[in-house]
């Protein structure tokens, strides 16, 4: 065989295996009668596995009750669960595969602002849904077309914290602790914002590296500035020891911290350096089916922040893929249009142009005996 | 409020820590000459096999300690006597070993994920624990601890290196291997036991961390960058000069955030090393070769 025929039928060779790789694997996205795959993605590991598992156990929940009512037109309702632990390279690893591999026209996630800004790019260029049910970060807003959450932006989060702080509690100087994260950046700067234009005084503000676990330092200069109140952004692995040393360095002022400390693991580790400090989440009208199902599945009462936003975000994919099938673009149109009510993450479901999350609406809780409880 | 004794507090607690790690690394250098990166993981191992026994077991927390020191160092012994051992016997360069010690830090890395799930942990019991006042600066009980094991470790293992015949064997192997091989010194012996030495103190740190502040799976990488850091800075292979190198690393890491922000902390760690790899590379304790 001369040179040049050889090289044609190589060439022949491999446009074959293309050809017939891209069409089976344009197949292989959706059969019709198979499994409606969707993917998920959350910390199941790492600094926020606490949230990452209960909210999958939420979307498991939701994805049972969906098949057992019959399944989404006759097909079953299937979850491909994939870690993000939180950070945004495994979160980017995690929704190349769901993209490319799994060829999945939703991903339901990130959970952590810096996972799910990792992939939007990823997945509104591969024109793949992506619906959030915990991310905050403002820059989501401008994510894309493709880009969706049903959990309020921090805008609403950070601004409600100053007016908090300022209006009810009366705090006029505050220090903020806040975790480099583009969740902790994000509300640390809404907040200065809207403390500032109040009126009130920014005394300190310390930032500190998300695997930091040594927050002593931060805390000494806080506690030389003498504040009224400290602001304190963290996740559950560095909040822990930061609320332990803050105690040990006798750092006695009130502690306001931001959603992510809704995590009983806090409570409990932290003991009674945690008694007292308080945090706004989202108000979600659990009903009490929800809350026994969840118990079953978790074996403790314990329902995380996002956990009731990852339940409706389901029910509400559900209900649009039911209408308009598996198509990413008009599943897209579609939930647009949503207007879901009777969720327990929130009172009513709807998205305004950018995709996010209509209107917000906070509670404060504290925490009293390593149990968490709203503030009347 | 003054806020300076308070940091020479912060600095000394996380000074002991840091020498800790450099000291059992600075040990197990000297004697092999290789980057031993497992040397991170030993410190978090330690950790958790008090947070095994405690958590899990119901032991006390002292035999814990005392058995997770045992343990880890035999751990240590081990991994030179099935992994570091035979790649000596092959000659294999020093990348070579510090590439196979790297798979040791992953692979022991992932086994404790594994076993103890990636997330934080406390041994301490939750209950808020007895401070004292030292100048306008407050510091625990556990705290207090740290410094001391340090500055004992740091003592005992100097006097033990310098009037001990084991002392002078470890002084040869690190000057020649194969030329103490040949007047008798047994050097597979004395590197096994360096591993050994060298491997519980960094349980005691990874310890110490634990009852401070807390583990989890990934506090290796970090202890282990202090560390290397702080034996780089005093002198690799020093004994002292590690431990003098991991004091200022910690006194330079929190007076620095006193007047710029906090944000740049572990930036200033780094600044440090390389302005010393730059200017005097063979740290502040050895002298120039």
């Amino acid at each position: 065989m001369s040179k040049t025929v050889k090289i044609v039928v190589w060439l022949v060779v491999i446009i074959v295996v293309v050809a017939v790789g891209t069409s089976l694997s344009r197949k292989s996205g959706d059969t019709g009668t198979g499994p409606i795959k969707i993917g998920f993605i959350g910390p199941l590991t790492g600094d926020a596995a606490n949230v990452g598992q209960n909210s999958k156990a939420s979307v498991s929940i939701a994805v049972e009750e969906i098949n057992a009512a019959g399944g989404i037109n006759d097909r079953q309702l299937e979850v491909i669960y994939e870690d993000g632990q939180c950070n945004g390279k495994t979160a980017s690893n995690a929704a190349n595969k769901l993209i490319n591999v799994d060829k999945v026209p939703v991903i339901l996630g990130g959970a952590c602002s810096g996972e799910t800004s990792a992939f939007t790019g990823a997945s509104e260029q591969a024109k793949v849904v992506t619906l959030s049910y915990c991310s905050s970060v403002p820059t989501i807003t401008e994510a894309g077309d493709y880009i969706f959450r049903d959990y309020p932006s921090d805008l609403y989060q950070g601004k409600f914290g100053a007016e908090y702080a300022y209006n009810t509690l009366g705090k006029k100087k505050v220090a903020i602790l806040y975790v480099k994260s583009d969740w902790g950046v994000g509300i640390e700067k809404v907040f200065v914002d809207s403390f500032k234009a109040l009126g009130g005084e920014i005394v300190a503000e310390e930032g500190y590296e998300q695997t930091s676990r040594d927050l002593r330092s931060q805390l000494t200069k806080i506690k030389a500035t003498k504040p009224d109140l400290v602001y304190f952004l963290g996740y559950s692995d560095a909040s822990i020891p930061g609320l332990k040393q803050a105690a040990e360095l006798k750092l006695d002022v009130p502690m306001l911290g931001g959603d992510a400390w809704d995590d009983s693991k806090i409570f409990t580790e932290a003991g009674q350096a945690a008694e007292g400090i308080m945090f706004a989440v989202v108000n979600s009208p659990l009903n009490e089916e929800f809350k026994t199902k969840m118990e079953e599945k978790v074996g403790s009462d314990e329902i995380t922040v996002c956990s009731p936003n990852a339940y409706d975000a389901t029910k509400i994919l559900a209900e649009v893929i039911g209408k308009v099938g598996t198509d990413s673009t008009k599943i897209k149109d579609e939930l647009y249009k949503v207007s879901y009510t009777g969720g327990v993450s929130s009172d009513k479901i709807e998205f305004d142009s950018n995709g996010d999350l209509v209107g917000a609406n906070y509670v404060v809780k504290v925490v009293r005996g390593g149990k968490s409880e709203a503030v009347k | 409020m003054n806020i300076v004794p308070q940091l020479i507090i912060n600095s000394l607690i996380a000074g002991s820590i840091y020498s800790l790690v450099a000291l059992g690394f600075n040990l197990i250098y000297g004697a092999t000459r290789f980057f031993n990166l497992a040397h991170g993981i030993m410190a978090a191992s330690g950790g958790y096999v008090v947070f095994f026994g405690v958590k899990t077991l119901g032991w006390n927390l002292y035999i814990s300690i005392i058995l997770s020191v045992f343990v880890v160092g035999c751990i240590g012994y081990l991994l030179d006597r099935f992994i570091y051992k035979p790649l000596r016997r092959k000659k294999s360069s020093n990348m070579v070993m510090l590439v196979a010690s790297l798979g040791v830090f992953s692979t022991i890395q992932a086994l404790l994920a594994i076993l103890f799930s990636t997330q934080f942990h406390s041994l301490r019991a939750i209950s808020p624990e007895q401070t004292f006042n030292l100048f306008g600066g407050i510091i625990t009980q556990t705290q207090i601890i740290i410094i001391l094991v340090s500055l004992i470790s740091t003592i005992s293992l100097h006097l033990f290196l310098s009037r001990t015949r084991f002392g002078k064997a470890v002084k040869a192997v690190s000057d020649d291997e194969e030329v103490s091989r040949i007047v008798g010194i047994n050097t597979d012996r004395i590197i096994g036991a360096t591993f050994f030495i060298g491997s519980s103190i960094a349980a005691l740190a990874g310890i110490l961390v634990g009852l401070d502040t807390g583990i989890e799976p990934t506090i290796g990488m970090s202890l282990l960058l202090k560390g290397v850091v702080a034996a780089i800075i005093g002198g690799i292979g020093n004994i002292f000069g590690g431990t003098l190198g991991a004091f200022l690393l910690g006194f330079v890491e929190n007076f620095s955030v006193w007047k710029i922000s906090s944000d740049w902390k572990e930036a200033i760690t780094f600044t440090l090393l390389v302005s010393f790899l730059i200017f005097r590379p063979q740290g502040l304790m050895n002298k120039r070769k």
